[in-house]
């Protein structure tokens, strides 16, 4: 494990470097999968069921198969291996017997064009029998709830293992009923007592809806087979060999068989982990022995893409007058939809874990229904569960009338107390970070600010919140190569969504010794590239970043080997500056690195080239932590909510490259106030969606949002590559209890669903929440 | 269907190409022009990836019949950087000031952007937060690219009375 480095005296670390694709980008000139135009193209269509829980009784696709440009219809029948009990939804490539959310594939179509495999769609007959369904997650867990999964399947734990989440006990309790696919129970201490001596007991329920990542380039793959059956997937994935490891699985086919090509991503957010519509694209192709294209539409990604689950947080704390925290009792409903999947143990983490209470209860549920199943969405279950425990954290302190940031301060955590599971907390900056955020003139002055009023008798409010992240781990490799002009060639297999790979080549550059502009890095497909893990868990810095900086100081030694054979020194006494190593003191002995580049590339030479690699796994997390602070104007009459001021506090450790890291924090933050104030996907009481559009599923425009204050924080990681954390996830955290917070700060009213709409706020004001 | 000609200008070049009566305008610059620079984000009008200027004016791609554009000037970002291939500022600053993350959305953002600084050459912080509220981004937070589109006003204002 490498440990704290220093920088080289290099443009390297540290410094703002804008992402070299970025003219590719601004010019349109990048490509996505749906930008990908191969001969012989043909386009992919999905029939949805259009009932939440049905039964199949018939299909009939031979009016679909005779018209003319549609090259395949498939149903379950036609894939022999698929199986009842599908773990996970990728392995329910199309219903077998039952449709068990509205918008599950039943029939597929490859056709010449687009237009055509949408009118075949049209043609296939299927006679459903509709069956009563489960959407309610809170009915769905009641026993003799209608059944979503068939009797035995498993629960899907892999998302919460790929996240890296801290693992907690499963409870050996069976489940209690059909649709608890899994639970998890924690306690410490006597609850019962801790509450009987509490002076002050809250207890709330909190609720978040089912919100959809929201990436703007929807699901798509491009699948091809060759001649000697090598499937090529160019897909748009977080992660390549992962994408491949699943529809092997899926598939029944080895690895070997399947090259995964990841395309230019246009955004996953957690959502584009799980394969989706990679394996029926990849069984179309195989049919048709041409290439398939499939590209979801939004509204199928709002009806039936992988969204982040509902959740529901009963939460109990009892406190004495003076604040000292007693007892904590929680229970969490996580609504996973139709299949197993969601990270129940983050919820248990931080609802028990970011403050020190002596005695906690706290029971966890995954719940099935007959909605679409879910997946990670940046931080998974974190906002939901910061939401619930932040909210609660305020209205004690306003309750007993104490300063907020101190009784906060007073019981949070630091490196060494144990969390929930019994596990020590990593060194983390979480009381930096709220120290920093409570020091802001925002802060300081709210009291004024709030006095003063908004115009047209608008009322202010300022709130704040903290949340954090575990950080992910997971073993991951780079090679570094010494080019014949001097520079490096960098290689992972890491896919760069938001701009990673310019931090990347900065680590190479500090590491080995070279300005960044001389680093190249490439993401190389599953053929070519050393394993990598995902873009996710917040951890391309903190684990690849660890990779590129051991293959880098790798290939720095055997170019040191090469210079000392060279120039007849020991590699001791050589420098390396410039581009070129030199013994120390005598700047006219020296050799150049495109020299050494060039004798590893001529023929008959005896000098090896330089390749640094290194394939690391790891064990130590590196928790990162946001604090985030609103000052807004709520229109009493309306509900109406106006952000003034936003401010996002964040240790990242060490910002790799400052412009990104201000990009992640802010992109974070209004994905964390989406959640707060406008987004919630909404099924009726038959598992419909009532608002499949962009339109009706409100994402925050610039016009909704002010500019974005960012403060950065750097607190060390011990293991990160120059101390650096990951740094995606933390910032979506916090706003929603930030939000709420500020809404009571203005209206008196603690709100406790979310989204904070117009109509909740105007609701809770005129039934006198106070 | 019988397909039909469209003739129209595309980023100042005369272009014919025969559509079916039925394809948008963004699939016919996607599919028959191979011009994939404006993106389909929703297909509906409401997430602004599709962006073009038609006349000058800004419009959802997705939601214009192809054949509607017949004799009419379409610019799409494949055509907003010089002949010489120099970025226009708004490129530029948007590239120094690091805005785009996954890029999806930046096509789109920088035509409506675009569009917005030839109409109101040095618009405030709110007129242009209003100019690209038509355009959904999920990575940036906006921030950055207020930022570089207010730049680029000033460089383009300068350049502007410098002549």
């Amino acid at each position: 494990m490498s440990t704290m480095k220093t920088t080289r005296d290099v443009k390297g670390v540290g410094v703002s470097i804008p992402r070299p694709d970025g003219p590719e980008k601004v010019t349109g000139r990048v490509q996505y999968v749906a930008d990908i135009q191969p001969k012989g193209l043909l386009h992919a269509k999905l029939l949805r069921s259009p009932h939440a829980h049905a039964r199949i009784v018939s299909i009939d696709v031979s009016a679909a198969k005779a018209l003319p440009g549609v090259r395949a219809v498939l149903t379950a029948k036609d894939i022999p291996h698929l199986k009842k009990k599908a773990p996970t939804r990728a392995h329910a490539v199309l219903a077998i017997d039952r449709a068990v959310f509205m918008g599950q594939p039943v029939a597929a179509v490859a056709a010449d064009e687009l237009s055509i495999a949408e009118e075949a769609l049209d043609l296939i007959k299927v006679e459903y029998q509709v069956l009563p369904a489960s959407i309610d997650p809170l009915k769905a867990m009641l026993p003799g709830a209608p059944p979503v999964a068939d009797a035995g399947t498993e629960a899907d734990t892999s998302e919460a293992l790929a996240h890296s989440a801290v693992a907690i006990a499963k409870s050996a309790a069976p489940a209690k009923a059909v649709n608890i696919s899994q639970q998890a129970r924690l306690q410490r201490g006597d609850p019962a007592k801790g509450f009987a001596e509490s002076d002050h007991v809250l207890e709330k329920t909190y609720r978040v809806p089912m919100v959809h990542q929201g990436y703007l380039e929807a699901h798509a793959v491009l699948a091809e087979w060759d001649r000697n059956g090598l499937l090529t997937l160019w897909a748009s994935t977080q992660g390549s060999f992962n994408t491949r490891s699943e529809v092997a699985d899926v598939l029944g086919i080895p690895e070997n068989r399947i090259r995964v090509i990841p395309v230019e991503c246009g955004g996953g957010f957690g959502g584009k982990i799980r394969a989706l519509c990679e394996p029926i694209t990849a069984v179309l192709a195989q049919v048709t022995k041409r290439p398939v294209r499939y590209v979801m539409t939004r509204r199928e990604e709002l009806q039936a893409g992988m969204p982040a689950p509902q959740v529901i947080i009963k939460l109990k704390t009892g406190v004495k007058r003076d604040g000292t925290l007693m007892a904590l009792d929680a229970e969490t409903v996580i609504d996973s939809g139709a299949f197993s999947g969601a990270v129940l143990a983050v919820s248990a983490v931080f609802l028990g874990s970011m403050y020190k209470w002596p005695a906690f209860d706290i029971r966890g549920f995954e719940v099935l229904t007959h909605k679409p199943s879910v997946a990670a969405y940046r931080a998974p279950v974190a906002p939901q569960t910061i939401f619930a425990i932040e909210s609660h954290m305020e209205q004690i302190a306003r309750d007993l009338d104490l300063d907020s940031v101190e009784f906060r301060m007073r019981h949070l955590i630091q490196e060494g107390d144990p969390m929930v599971n019994g596990q020590p907390w990593q060194s983390n900056g979480a009381k930096q970070v709220l120290a920093r955020i409570a020091e802001h003139p925002h802060w300081k002055s709210r009291k004024q600010w709030v006095a003063a009023g908004g115009k047209n008798g608008k009322r202010r409010g300022v709130g704040l919140a903290l949340g954090g992240w575990l950080g992910g781990l997971q073993p991951t490799g780079a090679t570094v190569r010494l080019n014949p002009d001097g520079s490096l060639a960098v290689l992972t297999g890491q896919v760069d969504i938001a701009g990673t790979n310019i931090s990347l080549a900065q680590i190479a550059a500090s590491a080995y010794g070279v300005d960044t502009d001389l680093v190249r890095i490439t993401t190389g497909d599953t053929d070519v590239a050393p394993m990598t893990g995902l873009s996710a868990g917040s951890k391309t810095i903190y684990t690849v970043g660890a990779a590129v900086l051991q293959a880098s100081e790798d290939a720095r030694r055997q170019t040191f080997e090469i210079a000392a054979a060279e120039l007849e020194a020991s590699v001791h006494d050589l420098e390396l500056t410039d581009g070129k190593i030199t013994v120390r003191g005598m700047p006219d002995k020296g050799i150049t690195l495109a020299t050494i580049g060039k004798k590893g590339n001529l023929y008959m030479s005896k000098t090896p080239p330089v390749l640094g690699k290194a394939n690391p796994a790891f064990t130590q997390q590196a928790p990162g932590f946001a604090a985030q602070l609103a000052r807004l104007e709520v229109d009493p009459d309306t509900g109406e909510v106006t952000i003034q001021d936003f401010v996002i506090v964040q240790d990242v450790g060490k910002a790799i490259n400052p412009l990104g890291v201000e990009g992640q924090m802010q992109g974070g933050a209004v994905q964390s106030l989406g959640i707060a104030l406008t987004e919630g996907l909404m099924f009726d009481d038959s598992g419909r969606l009532t608002n499949p559009s962009l339109l009706d599923y409100r994402k925050l425009t610039a016009a909704d949002l002010p500019n974005l204050e960012t403060i950065i924080v750097e607190v060390p990681a011990p293991a990160g590559p120059f101390g650096a954390r990951g740094v995606g996830e933390p910032p979506i955290i916090p706003a929603p209890a930030a939000i709420a917070n500020a809404i009571q700060n203005a209206t008196g009213a603690r709100l406790t669903e979310l989204p904070l709409s117009p109509e909740r706020i105007a609701l809770a004001l005129v039934n006198g929440k106070r | 269907m019988a397909k039909h000609v469209l003739s129209c200008t595309v980023n100042g070049e005369p272009v014919e190409v025969l559509v079916q009566p039925y394809v948008t305008l963004l699939d016919a610059l996607r599919e028959d022009m191979g011009l994939t620079g404006p993106k389909e984000g929703c297909g509906t009008g409401d997430c602004g990836a599709c962006t073009v200027h038609v006349d000058g004016k800004v419009v959802a791609s997705c939601l214009m019949l192809a054949m509607q554009a017949r004799g009419r000037k379409i610019r799409t970002i494949e055509g907003l950087a010089a002949a010489d291939s120099t970025l226009h500022p708004l490129q530029d600053a948007f590239v120094r000031h690091g805005v785009p993350q996954c890029g999806f959305c930046i096509p789109g953002v920088l035509m409506a952007a675009a569009a917005l600084l030839e109409e109101n050459p040095r618009p405030s912080e709110e007129e242009i937060r209003y100019g690209i509220a038509g355009n959904l981004c999920r990575c940036t937070g906006y921030t950055k690219m207020v930022t570089a589109i207010s730049e680029a006003a000033e460089m383009l204002a300068s350049q502007r009375s410098a002549r």
